[in-house]
């Protein structure tokens, strides 16, 4: 199968999963008890913009057309007003993604090349004191109970030597100050993303770094490694060139495999760091019952799984011929 | 070790014997257990695991006494009536009390008992559906098992947090066997595909074929045969499931969306998160936090040897079952 092909075929896949999800929503908002009607429209509204609303979403239809106008407002971005913003909940999602997909993709990034470094050595060692301890280290890194490992790091970086603020994304102050430039606002932005995505980091790290090290264990007694050292090649270079990237490819597998896990404790770092990403949009949405903001973000997380796992596939693809040919 | 042959049955030699069939394949089946235990016990990860998981036992079956005690020790409605904020720890309260004069050492104790119970329950249901789907899958294979496995794809892509807290919120408050039903639903596609790839090598194999030409009915085949085979990984995965779902639990009552009937461990961090106490009551932080990671560490290392006593390539040099 060509790599066209492959692509072609995942997204369409894609493309029926989330349809599935999609429908699956739907039927979760109408067969849950209470009225759709009054969980789409804010109590606050006059009846006229009420009306105007109702008939947008076409709530006033039977069910089966219900289903067609979701779908269609779906399409054209249209998921009514938020409750709690009073403005177009669309709008509030495309300010909240950004900052979710930063954090969430640099800290995947991150831990998946840090454990792949690392599982590599360890695995190179096996048997020694480092093998057995930083197994051990890993497998605590990744029961580690986010939400209490993320207040921890606050209370310790944060409140007790103060090197990283508390919470939130930007110092207010500084942005409201007309004379700041580009290169400080990002410098700010860092330094308040810096605690998140540690938190992030140490909790994922140590699950790619047991992948990899057994992974590599299981290439290392393969025969092209003994091919490798029979024609005279270091160590290092047996290791590092030979080994280490076929032993990379089920690290890749994991980390599509484990996105979604990874989208919950993303969702988790934001509430606990106040980071204005759209999984803190999530949580916040439900506690207030605003349910269009709810609907909306949970949708647009599953469109970032959905293209995070299509992402995760082409590299796979991209990484070992034997997928593509 | 002797063999279990049909024959001896059948020419009266169990009669003679002392030792029939049923109890020979049972002496076996205990030998077989207690090599795999010094195989498990010969693990540093799986030792620790297990001592770890036995201090939590300890501590769930300890949790019914500091109520019989006082009912100030309540872990719920008790208040100690001379404490109105939270207090560091000391003679009458083991770890403080929390904001409105709960004892938080009990609380502590009763966190155990809801884990255990989220945890297992959670788990077995999910390993329950999760072997039977996979069951099925691999031994009806064509259009059913690709039905079923495409299905366990979409559950795996959901984020399972986040969907539970939307079903909160569409059906309000969730109680606590719900959150466990819940959990169970979005955590068994990972093991219906462990077993299902089981299934279809079993499906191969030469006693399947005779136990069909002795004309057993496929649920038989299924749940005589292939179950019993499968069971081992099934139970290795449910160890790693205990994990998911107490963690899922502690998070959802983290946010505020937990059993508000119970005291876990998840209630109790958001308890000092919501009331602000974070940075003043490390008495009251660092406890349920300690737990929650150290009982799902517990059962995943409990996991990480049971895995290194059934896969036979992930052993030392030498050992054997």
């Amino acid at each position: 199968m060509h790599f066209r092909q492959l692509i072609l075929r995942r997204s369409l896949e894609i493309l029926v999963i989330f349809f599935v999800i999609l429908t699956g929503l739907f039927l979760l908002f109408h067969l849950a008890p209470g009225d759709p009607v009054s969980r789409m429209v804010d109590p606050s509204m006059t009846p006229e913009d009420a009306d105007i609303l109702i008939s947008q979403l076409g709530l006033d239809q039977p069910v089966w057309l219900q289903y067609l106008y979701y779908v269609k407002n779906f399409f054209s971005g249209n998921f009514g007003t938020s409750f709690h913003y009073g403005r177009p909940v669309v709008s509030v999602i495309w300010e909240r993604l950004p900052n979710t997909i930063v954090l969430f993709t640099t800290s995947v990034i991150l831990s998946a090349m840090a454990g792949v470094f690392w599982g590599k050595i360890v695995a190179w060692y096996k048997g020694r004191p480092i093998d057995t301890w930083v197994t051990i280290l890993s497998l605590v890194c990744h029961t580690l109970f986010l939400p209490w490992i993320a207040l921890l790091f606050i209370w310790i970086f944060g409140y007790g030597v103060g090197w990283f603020p508390l919470n939130g994304m930007i110092t207010p102050e500084l942005w409201m100050n007309p004379k700041t430039g580009f290169f400080i606002k990002a410098v700010d932005i860092l330094h308040h993303m810096l605690l998140p995505l540690f938190t992030l980091f140490i909790i994922h790290v140590g699950a790619y770094l047991l992948i990899m090290r057994s992974s590599m264990l299981e290439t290392l007694s393969e025969d092209y490694i003994l091919t490798a050292r029979a024609k005279g090649l270091n160590e290092k270079q047996v290791r590092n060139r030979h080994a280490a990237p076929n032993a990379a490819l089920p690290v890749v597998t994991s980390v599509g495999l484990s996105l979604a896990f990874s989208i919950n404790g993303g969702a988790l770092t934001e509430t606990v760091f106040s980071w204005p990403g759209i999984g803190r949009e999530l949580i916040f949405a439900v506690s207030n019952n605003d349910y269009p903001l709810a609907l909306a973000s949970f949708l647009f997380i599953s469109i970032v799984v959905l293209v995070a796992n299509l992402v995760v596939d082409i590299l796979y693809a991209y990484l070992d011929p034997r997928i593509r040919y | 070790m002797p063999i279990l042959t049909r024959g001896s049955d059948i020419d009266g030699g169990a009669m003679k014997n002392p030792m029939n069939a049923a109890q020979l394949k049972r002496s076996y089946n205990i030998q077989r257990f207690l090599e795999g235990w010094s195989l498990f016990y010969e693990n540093l990860v799986g030792r620790i695991g297990l001592i770890l998981l036995m201090i939590f036992g300890l501590m769930a079956l300890l949790s019914f006494i500091p109520p019989l005690i006082d009912p100030m020790y309540h872990p719920m409605t008790g208040v100690d009536p001379d404490i109105s904020r939270s207090t560091p720890p000391s003679l009458h309260h083991w770890l403080g009390t929390d904001n409105i004069g709960r004892d938080l050492f009990s609380q502590l104790l009763t966190g155990a008992r809801i884990a255990f119970l989220v945890g297992v329950s959670a788990a077995f249901m999910s390993i329950v559906f999760g072997t039977l789907i996979g069951m099925v899958a691999g031994y009806a294979g064509r259009v059913t098992d690709s039905l079923l496995m495409r299905f366990a794809d979409i559950i795996m892509v959901m984020p399972s947090l986040l969907v539970v807290l939307l079903m909160a919120s569409f059906f309000g408050q969730l109680n606590i066997w719900i959150i466990v039903l819940l959990i169970a639903l979005f955590r068994w596609p990972g093991v219906s595909r462990v077993i299902r790839s089981q299934t279809l090598s079993l499906k191969q194999r030469p006693f399947i074929d005779m136990a069909r030409v002795a004309g057993a009915s496929h649920l038989r085949i299924l749940f005589r045969h292939i179950l019993p085979n499968v069971l081992p990984m099934a139970l290795l995965y449910m160890t790693f499931r205990v994990t998911s779902a107490i963690i899922v639990e502690a998070a959802l009552a983290f946010l505020g969306f937990g059993d508000p009937n119970t005291v876990s461990w998840g209630m109790m961090l958001q308890w000092v998160w919501k009331t602000g106490h974070m940075f003043q009551a490390p008495y009251w932080l660092l406890p349920p936090g300690i737990c929650i990671s150290l009982i799902t560490l517990s059962f995943y290392m409990m996991g990480r040897a049971m895995e290194e006593v059934l896969d036979p390539r992930l052993r030392k040099e030498g050992q054997r079952l």
